[in-house]
């Protein structure tokens, strides 16, 4: 072969190697920096942010999750075992599903508690191989019994068993469900409610979707109770991924109570639908002399309280606004006293999460799980957050064991009763102001309750100062909290 | 590499005919499991089908489009690395309007145009290979 024609296409194979570099380098640069480490302490996780708040030194030596517990040496007033479980269940009005159960149904037993009361639950993981956790949605436990696997504790094995316990010290309607591959478990069925101080008037209408199947109470189609009295108060549970509206057909409602809280002076609606977001809670007084129906979202699962008929209406196109619903009263503190203000920015990117491509990964205030701020407050810190939302999706924003109130949407001040909430509903385009004080030390999640968009990376955490925690995400027992 | 170059851009050509397959399956279903009782609002995150058309459109196409354009360096193909490059901006092209027709659906029609101009594209890169021959270097080496 002439020396010409060797060079040439030793040239032409320098060239090509090089014009290979330049297209893998910088994929190769974005994937590799967007992958996730299969270990991961959520104390140095991403970076700290203050809020403007004193700066404090990293603390390897403070107070551990594990020792904020619940009462240990005191009696519990309700005491339940639960036995989660790999099995296919009956969906009553559909058949059998393949799921998750506890104590052989979905959704679990129903927990229910006098205000005051000790609640002891001891979980036993039979067969889910992933390893599970329960958290109490709604519930401001201490630190250690909130279940959130890799922050509180390690994911519960099959053949382990965990103890919570923790004092029901607000009434009002909750629920539960694992905080361990929560995205999957949950909507395969690990869940159940928790009541504290419950009435005679009580209705339940837990709201969950499994695969394609919307039921109530982990029935489906059109469900009937008995009408507890003239009047039913309708306790709305949104087990879910997205919004759901609910309304009732045949009269009148009033909402008397908002993820737990109760409306100061609720007025009577009619026309109206009420949103509750998914993991959230709304309480619905309704006069029940005559049969009514409850939908739930459309679709076929409604809910009717009473004997006979009852009317089939559509989904009313006005909705109860919660920022100008009931009177005000005064919420104990004062949020223009603030000592921390964070903004909490939720965005999306097109590239890489954990090397996968995609169109549509979450960033928070810019940033990119697990490369996410850290907000650090201390106990007894009036705390003001600025929840902007401009991702294209809606993100139903859930902070572990404390309730905001609602100080305005999209500039507009909240005149009505107090908002409290711990799962509110953010819209594409909207801004929530919210406020609360930093009470309950602890290490928290403050994430999207769409789980499936916190497993794509919508999580970030409250951290107290003082607080650290041994456990770790993913590590050896394979913590995975979404 | 020749062969590479060929069975690379069929493999594009074969992944957007999948994609129409995929996305006919995932409404078809949809419509059935709605007559069903699904309920499709902001709780549903679609089905075996738009998953599948996911995938396959923003990790298996975009790959094959990669090692095409990368194989198109080494390989002696006549405008092998032209072809490579038309066919991989029209992959970006169709992820840059599949992303676009999220908030305005309007621009799916093009998403739909695309994917036919992707696919005769893909197409003709493959025929390349055959078309051209086997150049006088590559003869010369083997």
């Amino acid at each position: 072969m002439p020396l010409a024609t060797k060079l040439a296409g030793r040239r032409r194979l320098v060239i090509a190697v090089a014009a290979t570099l330049v297209v893998l380098a910088p994929i190769a640069f974005f994937w590799q920096r967007s992958l996730v480490p299969n270990d991961l302490s959520p104390m140095t996780m991403g970076y700290a942010d203050y809020g403007g708040g004193p700066v404090s030194e990293h603390v390897h030596h403070g107070v551990d999750v594990s020792e904020l517990t619940g009462p240990p040496d005191q009696k519990p007033d309700v005491a339940v075992d639960l036995v989660a479980r790999k099995e296919r269940f009956d969906i009553p009005g559909r058949g059998p599903m393949d799921g998750f159960t506890l104590n052989h149904t979905s959704p679990g037993p129903r927990i229910v508690a006098k205000q005051g009361d000790l609640i002891q639950v001891t979980l036993h993981n039979d067969n889910v191989t992933d390893g599970i956790t329960l958290h109490w949605h709604g519930v401001d436990v201490p630190n250690a019994e909130d279940g959130v696997a890799g922050v509180t504790q390690d994911a519960v094995r099959p053949g382990q068993s965990y103890v919570y316990r923790f004092i029901a010290k607000d009434a009002g309607t909750y629920w539960y469900h694992s905080h361990q591959v929560s995205h999957e478990q949950v909507q395969k069925g690990l869940y159940g409610v928790l009541i504290v101080q419950p009435t005679s008037a009580d209705v339940i209408a837990a709201v969950h979707t499994y695969d394609k199947v919307r039921t109530v109470n982990g029935e489906y189609g059109e469900r009937r109770v008995k009408a507890p009295g003239p009047t039913a108060q309708v306790r709305l549970i949104n087990t879910d991924n997205g919004p759901m509206a609910a309304w009732v057909d045949g009269a009148p409602y009033k909402v008397v109570a908002v993820d737990g809280t109760e409306v100061n002076a609720p007025t009577e609606v009619s026309g109206k639908a009420v949103l509750v977001t998914a993991g959230g809670r709304v309480d619905l007084q309704v006069a029940t002399d005559k049969p009514v129906r409850i939908g739930l979202g459309g679709g076929p699962t409604t809910l009717v309280i009473g004997d006979g008929d009852a009317p089939t209406g559509t989904q009313p196109t006005d909705r109860v606004d919660l920022l100008t619903y009931g009177s005000p009263k005064a919420i104990g503190f004062d949020p223009a006293k603030a000592t921390r203000v964070f903004r909490y920015d939720i965005g999306r990117r097109v590239g890489f999460f954990d090397g996968k491509p995609g169109l549509r990964w979450w960033t928070i205030n810019g940033h990119q799980y697990p490369d996410v701020p850290m907000f650090v407050v201390s106990e007894g810190d009036i705390v003001r957050m600025t929840i902007k939302n401009t991702s294209g999706q809606v993100h139903p924003m859930h902070l572990h064991g404390h309730h905001l109130v609602v100080l305005s949407r999209n500039g507009v001040t909240a005149t009505g009763s107090p908002w409290w909430t711990d799962s509110l509903n953010v819209e594409d385009k909207e801004t929530y102001e919210v406020a609360f004080v930093a009470n309950n030390p602890g290490i928290w999640m403050d994430h999207c309750h769409n789980l499936p968009h916190a497993a794509q990376g919508l999580v970030a955490h409250l951290m107290y100062t003082g607080v650290t925690t041994k456990f770790h995400l993913g590590g050896a027992p394979d913590n995975q909290p979404e | 590499m020749r062969a590479a170059y060929r069975i690379l851009a069929g493999l594009v050509a074969i992944g957007v005919v999948l994609q129409a397959m995929f996305i006919a399956l995932a409404w078809f279903l949809a419509i059935k499991d709605m007559d069903d009782g699904l309920v499709i609002d902001k709780n549903y995150d679609g089905n075996i089908g738009h998953t599948l058309h996911g995938q396959v459109g923003v990790l298996a196409i975009p790959i094959i489009a990669l090692l095409l354009l990368i194989v198109s360096f080494f390989a002696k193909v006549d405008g092998g690395i032209k072809w490579a490059l038309y066919v991989f901006g029209l992959v970006v092209l169709q992820i840059v309007l599949a992303f676009a027709s999220f908030a305005a659906p309007v621009v799916g029609l093009l998403h739909g145009l695309n994917a036919f101009a992707l696919l005769s594209v893909a197409s003709m890169a493959a025929r390349r290979v055959a078309r051209s021959g086997q150049p006088a270097a590559e003869t010369a080496t083997a």
